[in-house]
């Protein structure tokens, strides 16, 4: 949806204001109005970014006046405010002069009368009836929309406050193509408050400031530091994804693949006897009980349907835990497609279960044995393997790492995570904690509670021995800013740029780096990140199988463990992210049962 | 130095690679040697990195080796400045290593030791434009980019159009060392030769005989030699005279 801030006065504020970077600047030549334009304004809107539209609003002005001024000003639209016929309209548009045609909505507002203007106009706006001409700053009743058949795109206008933002986005009517925002932006008239606009801007666009910018960078985070050989692939993702994904068969698809064959929505289960443990609610948000048993399958469905809509025909991935490879290899089986996972040599041992699982899918499995034989080094290889691959493989990342646009793209597919849990729970959690790996399921688990700033959103780390050990995994406490899979984001590294091998009990938050996202929402301070070693993880995994009858996986447990370690007020709505289930572990699990 | 090298060089030119602190800690002096003994065009110094994702087995172990030989970004300029200095010399790397390392003090480094041009395959052009082309230029140190068989004609004469000094043209899109034979990019280095690039290319990727770089030099300015050079000094007992065998193997002495 586009923006138009109208009503722009003085140079420095329409300055301040074009770097939200809205669609359309209005200028009021009406001269009864508060905010009629200064001279100076004109001067300074004649050089504007020629991202934003220059409209003059005119009420009843001589068509002369009109014409002079857009050519004087090199307007891009007028906006004809007043009573103008459509013989006026007609002119002016004939003239080669961009139009927009107001109208003033109230309940008896006859809706035929548009027709007239239809050849003549390019676009509508609809605003509050009043007695003079707009700027009322009151609401009409939106439901009168309905009454609005025609195809010409429009301009909702009047009164539109920061508040309505969220009502707005849900009004599903395909000729809304833009608001009309003023007084309620303001601090006097012809004075707009600009944080407030840029805070309209992205929330009408969806675009907040924790999420990805259109150059692929969240903050200085992110970006695509790919070699020349994957610029075609990855350009070509890049500009496709987001139509794909949001476009409705893919959606449906989606879907109902989601239900009925992973099982979502998934529980938000209330731990009665975690809860009277630490003295408040514990609630569980069971993506442990998704086919496959962790949330990585969200993601695995949502890039195979990708790639088969790409035409590709093998796929690629790597694996730490194996449950990416095995989510991967399941989606491969669905869909029939040709699977291969690289998984690090010592991740192959530690996670027999989900190795035999992937061979009984099909897939192959390659193992990594350079480097540190685990999740990064199965990633480099699979990269590699892309580069030799470049037209008829999809790499299918498991976490939200690698270049742009991978972990905005596997961020929306977690996205699934929090937004069940939004329609779960009538009061918003204080807090909701997650593990992190590359952080997809965290990504997930946090999405739509990003702009919920009451929301205290904690990401655990696996420290390993401990973050004052060099074996640990620990990224964010310990690492320094740097390039690794492709993306500019926390690394654990030599001052040289060599990476660390990093040290975890679970293979899937063994990783030396962490998706850019979470480097960006702990450098904002919006996100929290603590660490748990690996005593502590295996800890918690017993007390969970032990209180509940749920056996968490190993990187679940990490965000259990954090339990121990915060300050618990017996208000606190807890919700820990269970990502996974723990079958896979239980070698490691069961040589630390205490007899 | 780089422009005049494509400018009075009417024969092929030949550039090798090499890992810096491979096979030993302090190799380069003895390699060096034996390249410009040898009378090589051009060398490019590889800087290990510890996840080199365009590379195959070959450069990632050599890379592996050298890191555990204790190879640093600093060691690599130290024993450049106490090398032969009548050749022209490339910096090859990642970007990680020059970010860390600063990209304005590795500029100054590499103008001080007589670096003349980098190659920083995962560095993209737009970031490269936008934050470091002035401390580039400032230095003198030309930043060469790379295309591949997938690269599309348009983005071809942009990259062309970014670059001042030469093309590295890899021959087939693949990472290093794979072997997948220069014959098959025929088509390919055709196609470039007839677009008549204002900068001169240099072919590298699967050139390892004298029939390679025959074959890549007759439709570009030369050939870059790297895994192939590795692998024949690995395990180098006199790495000069190796290294001297290895360059009359493809190229007659000048
Ligand atoms: C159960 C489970 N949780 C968490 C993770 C960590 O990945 P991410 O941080 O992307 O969620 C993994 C990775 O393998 C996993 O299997």
């Amino acid at each position: 949806m586009k923006i138009k801030v109208c009503g722009m006065k003085h140079p420095e504020n329409i300055n301040a204001v074009s770097q939200c970077e809205p669609d359309f600047m209005g200028f009021i030549f009406y001269k009864k109005s508060p905010r009629y334009v200064l001279d100076k304004t004109l001067v300074f809107a004649k050089e504007m970014n020629p991202n934003t539209k220059t409209v003059g609003v005119f009420v009843n002005s001589p068509i002369s006046e009109v014409l002079e001024i857009v050519q004087e000003y090199n307007l891009n639209f007028v906006q004809l405010h007043g009573n103008e016929s459509v013989d006026y309209a007609k002119k002016l548009y004939n003239a080669g002069v961009n139009l927009i045609k107001a109208f003033q909505v109230n309940k008896n507002f006859d809706w035929d009368k548009i027709k007239d203007y239809k050849p003549f106009v390019n676009y509508l706006l609809f605003d509050t009836a009043t007695k003079s001409y707009g700027g009322s700053g009151l609401k009409f009743n939106w439901e009168l929309l309905r009454n609005y058949k025609e195809e010409i795109p429009f301009f909702l206008s009047g009164g539109i406050e920061i508040d309505d933002a969220e009502m707005i986005k849900e009004i599903d009517l395909p000729q809304l193509f833009a608001i009309d925002i003023n007084s309620k932006f303001e601090t006097e008239p012809g004075v707009k408050n600009e944080e407030l606009v840029n805070k309209m801007i992205n929330t009408i666009r969806m675009k907040s400031k924790y999420q990805v910018n259109d150059k692929g960078f969240y903050g200085e985070y992110g970006g695509a530091f790919i070699p020349e050989m994957l610029y075609p692939n990855i350009k070509e993702l890049q500009e496709s994804y987001e139509e794909i994904i949001q476009s409705d068969s893919f959606q449906e698809e989606l879907q109902a693949l989601l239900k009925d064959y992973v099982g979502r929505p998934t529980p938000l289960y209330y731990s009665k006897r975690l809860s009277d443990h630490y003295k408040a609610d514990i609630y569980l948000k069971r993506e442990d009980l998704c086919h496959t048993g962790a949330h990585k399958i969200n993601n695995a469905l949502g890039q195979i349907l990708l790639a088969k809509k790409r035409n590709k025909k093998r796929i690629i991935a790597e694996t730490g835990a194996g449950q990416h490879g095995v989510a991967t290899a399941t989606a491969c089986a669905l869909m029939g497609l040709e699977c291969v996972v690289y998984m690090g040599a010592k991740d192959i041992k530690r996670q027999a279960p989900n190795v035999a699982r992937m061979k009984m899918l099909g897939a192959s499995i390659v193992p990594v044995t350079s480097g540190s034989q685990t999740l990064k080094d199965a990633t480099n290889e699979a990269i590699r393997d892309w580069i030799n691959n470049p037209t008829d493989t999809h790499y299918l990342i498991g976490s939200v790492v690698g270049p742009h646009p991978y972990p905005d793209m596997v961020a929306k597919f977690q996205a699934v995570i929090s937004k069940e849990i939004k329609n779960q729970i009538k009061e918003n959690p204080t807090h909701i904690i997650a593990c992190i790996g590359g952080g997809s399921n965290a990504i997930g688990a946090f999405y739509h509670f990003l702009e919920d700033e009451d929301v205290e959103l904690i990401g655990i780390e696996a420290g390993g021995m401990g973050i004052d050990t060099p074996e640990t995994a620990a990224t964010l406490a310990l690492g320094s800013q740097g390039v690794l899979h492709a993306c500019m984001t926390t690394v654990l590294q030599t001052e040289d740029g060599q990476v660390i091998e990093p040290h975890s009990i679970s293979a899937g938050l063994d990783y030396p780096g962490i998706g850019p996202q979470h480097a960006h929402l702990h450098k904002t301070k919006r996100v929290k990140y603590s660490n748990i070693t690996d005593q502590e993880a295996l800890d918690a995994a017993h007390f969970l199988s032990h209180m509940e009858g749920i056996i968490p996986a190993l990187e679940s447990s990490h965000a259990l463990a954090y339990l121990e370690k915060m300050e618990i007020k017996p208000t606190d709505r807890i919700i820990i992210n269970l990502s996974g289930r723990g079958d896979k572990d239980l070698e490691t699990l069961t040589k630390t049962i205490k007899e | 130095m780089l422009q005049e090298l494509f400018k009075n060089t009417k024969e092929p030119l030949l550039n090798i690679y090499f890992t810096a602190g491979y096979p030993q800690l302090n190799s380069m002096p003895e390699i060096l040697e034996g390249l410009v003994n040898s009378g090589v065009d051009m060398v490019e110094i590889g800087m290990p990195y510890s996840d080199p994702l365009s590379d195959g087995p070959t450069i990632q172990n050599s890379s592996s080796i050298a890191i555990k030989n204790g190879i640093t970004t600093d060691m690599i300029f130290d024993q450049l400045s106490k090398c032969p200095s009548n050749i022209s010399k490339i910096m090859m790397g990642y970007y990680n290593a020059v970010y860390l390392y600063g990209v304005e003090k590795f500029c100054e480094k590499c103008k001080d030791n007589g670096v003349s041009g980098v190659i920083l395959p995962d560095l993209p052009i737009d970031i490269y434009l936008k934050e470091y082309k002035g401390i580039f230029e400032k230095y003198g140190i030309s930043n060469i980019f790379l295309i591949t068989p997938e690269t599309t004609e348009s983005r071809i004469r942009y990259i062309d159009e970014c670059s001042t000094s030469f093309i590295y043209a890899v021959s087939s899109s693949s990472t290093t060392g794979k072997g997948t034979g220069i014959q098959s990019a025929e088509g390919y280095l055709r196609r470039l030769k007839g677009m008549n690039l204002t900068n001169p290319l240099m072919v590298g990727f699967n050139i390892s005989t004298k029939e390679d770089f025959d074959f890549a030099s007759t439709y570009t300015a030369g050939g870059i030699i790297g895994s192939a050079f590795i692998k024949h000094i690995a395990g180098s007992k006199n790495l000069t005279q190796d290294t001297e065998t290895f360059i009359n193997s493809i190229r007659e002495k000048k």
